[in-house]
């Protein structure tokens, strides 16, 4: 690990960068912890100390997001991973060049069944014969057709034996109403991010058994993204958005900030949920042992000594891999030219220099997966073509 | 008879709307208040539109309809507030799903369906077309690697090996592109 200064703010010298072409930006979310960074540089008046003023608007939906972008209501959003790339080959909706400025967080998402499932699974039933016992097919929701959760839970049943595709129904359904679906045996299991799992945890509809830090250790999960003409019309400005997002991701992950940051969270305009539920989703928390799968739980990582945000082309492959694998992209030509385009290093890296955090950029290491597999990062295609369980037609 | 399904999960009232559709002869069917009523009846009552706010927590659920089956209706038609004629052809127009139209106005609705529709049906024909060039091109890479099989094993000249490939599907009563699949199967089993 880059050996880095302690804080950021120390260090930066907001006169030396180049004033901003765009002073006010409008930026789209959804309500999530996911969501802090945007929350916190709002809160914390870092937006104002890098020349920009955000306007924060909650989206009802990922589609609303990718629309506004598109169109140009929003300049900026937070969005899942995988749906830039999903937007940039035109899968199921408009095509568009779109950018990511950084990885916003990496973790902090789950998998929740029902409290029947739990049981199974606890007694040492496979899930594959747990599932079996419902007599129908399974249902799992996820959030978006190309995002994280849908990959996640896919990458997960297809460990467990089970053809995400085929042997189960996967549907999306809004996170904030998938607790009240599982407690009335609508879905056997959902993947989001928090705190919808400690919602239905607390209200007993049903036990978190995965993290998705067992799925894949530190897998980037929201990405602020732009269209790449923004990107490229205003780089002054977009410098001054990463650089405001990276002092937020650094203040979240300091201990003593955790509960200003959960009272922020729990507010109306923002959560609206008990602060004392996001508070035990923002510290680490061990899965109940029996129930706990092979592989670490990590916390929730926003920035973790600046390694957290790097958009790093690697990150783009695994999800263009999984897009293929369940039979939504067909086509395996040009993929490290789609992400060197997509994730904008160049302008992460000068945003990053006048912060004086020079960083070597984020080294591909092999990870391991869930099921064991090995993703180095290379030979993407490769990689996309070896899972035996798939949807390749 | 076009079977419209209305999400009726904003606060928007969507009561005059429904009206003006029957009135119109649209077979409006009942409506759904939640995502997971979305999903079910799209699957069991197939509508040939979806109408939904812009501002509805459903149109995730849409997005994964559309993308992960194909009889799913399209296009989705999305109401908001503001009003601009020449937004809604534009969007339409661009193959955007999104447009925007006065509040819920029924009597610009009917137009609108149809000029989404015709899109719709426009888009789909040029997938078509895409799909019908890319399976030629298909067939023609089989044909050429069983000449080339043919010409090496069989020392035939390119004419005599495509002669063979065209007597074959005469005779068996299939398609030359079939004919030349089942002589690389064949080849690969005996090498």
């Amino acid at each position: 690990m880059t050996s880095l200064p302690t804080s950021l703010s120390a260090v930066t010298d907001v006169t030396s960068s180049a004033p901003p072409e765009r002073p006010h930006l409008r930026i789209g979310y959804v309500a999530l912890i996911d969501s802090a960074p945007l929350i916190v540089a709002k809160q914390m008046g870092f937006d104002q100390r890098h020349g920009i003023t955000l306007e924060l608007y909650q989206q009802p939906s990922w589609a609303a997001i990718r629309d506004k972008l598109l169109s140009g209501e929003l300049d900026a959003a937070q969005t899942l991973y995988g749906l830039v790339y999903g937007v940039q080959i035109g899968l199921g909706g408009p095509q568009a060049d779109m950018a990511i400025l950084m990885t916003l967080n990496r973790n902090g998402q789950a998998i929740t069944v029902s409290n029947q499932l739990a049981d199974q699974l606890k007694e040492g039933q496979s899930l594959r014969a747990a599932l079996k016992t419902l007599g129908r097919k399974p249902v799992f929701a996820q959030t978006f057709p190309t995002g994280t959760h849908a990959m996640w839970l896919n990458y997960w049943l297809a460990a467990n034996g089970i053809h995400p595709v085929s042997d189960v129904e996967s549907i999306v359904i809004p996170p904030p109403q998938m607790p009240e679906a599982l407690a009335h045996g609508e879905l056997d299991g959902f993947c989001a991010g928090e705190p919808w799992h400690a919602v239905a945890e607390h209200n007993k509809s049903g036990r978190t058994i995965v993290s998705s830090s067992q799925i894949w250790p530190d897998h980037p999960e929201k990405a602020l993204a732009c269209r790449r003409e923004f990107a490229a019309l205003y780089p002054n400005t977009v410098q001054a958005l990463i650089r405001a997002m990276l002092e937020s991701c650094q203040w979240i992950e300091a201990t003593e900030n955790k509960w200003q940051l959960s009272t922020w969270l729990a507010q109306p305009e923002y959560l609206h949920l008990a602060q004392d539920l996001i508070q035990s989703r923002l510290v680490g928390r061990r899965l109940d042992d029996e129930n706990a799968e092979r592989g670490s739980n990590l916390p929730i990582r926003f920035f973790t000594d600046a390694t957290t945000n790097y958009p790093l082309p690697a990150d783009g492959l695994w999800f263009l891999s999984q897009f293929y694998r369940w039979g939504l992209l067909k086509s395996t030509s040009d993929w490290d030219a789609i992400v060197n385009q997509v994730c904008q290093t160049a302008l992460y890296t000068q945003a990053t220099q006048q912060l004086e955090l020079t960083l070597e950029p984020t080294k591909t290491t092999e990870i391991q997966f869930i099921d064991g597999q090995i993703w180095d990062g290379h030979d993407a295609v490769s990689y996309a073509k070896q899972f035996t369980i798939n949807a390749v037609s | 008879m076009l079977r419209v399904l209305l999400i009726n999960d904003t606060d928007k009232p969507i009561g005059e709307l429904c009206q003006t559709l029957i009135e119109n002869g649209y077979d409006v069917l009942p409506l759904v208040a939640t995502s997971r009523a979305l999903s079910e009846a799209v699957k069991q009552q197939k509508p040939d539109i979806v109408i939904v706010d812009t501002e509805s927590p459903s149109r995730d659920t849409l997005e994964q309809l559309a993308l992960m089956h194909s009889s799913a209706p399209r296009p989705v038609v999305m109401f908001s507030h503001d009003a601009d004629q020449h937004l809604i052809s534009a969007a339409v127009g661009a193959g955007v799903t999104t447009y925007v139209v006065d509040g819920l106005a029924p009597e610009r609705l009917a137009p609108i369906l149809t000029v989404a529709l015709a899109r719709f049906a426009a888009e789909s024909r040029l997938r078509q077309r895409l799909a019908t060039v890319e399976n030629e091109l298909a067939d023609r890479k089989v044909i050429d690697r069983a000449k080339g099989l043919l010409m090496d094993k069989r020392k035939m000249s390119e004419a005599e090996a495509y002669e063979t490939l065209r007597n074959q599907s005469m005779k068996q009563g299939m398609k030359i592109a079939e004919i030349a699949r089942q002589i690389i199967a064949m080849a690969d089993l005996l090498t």
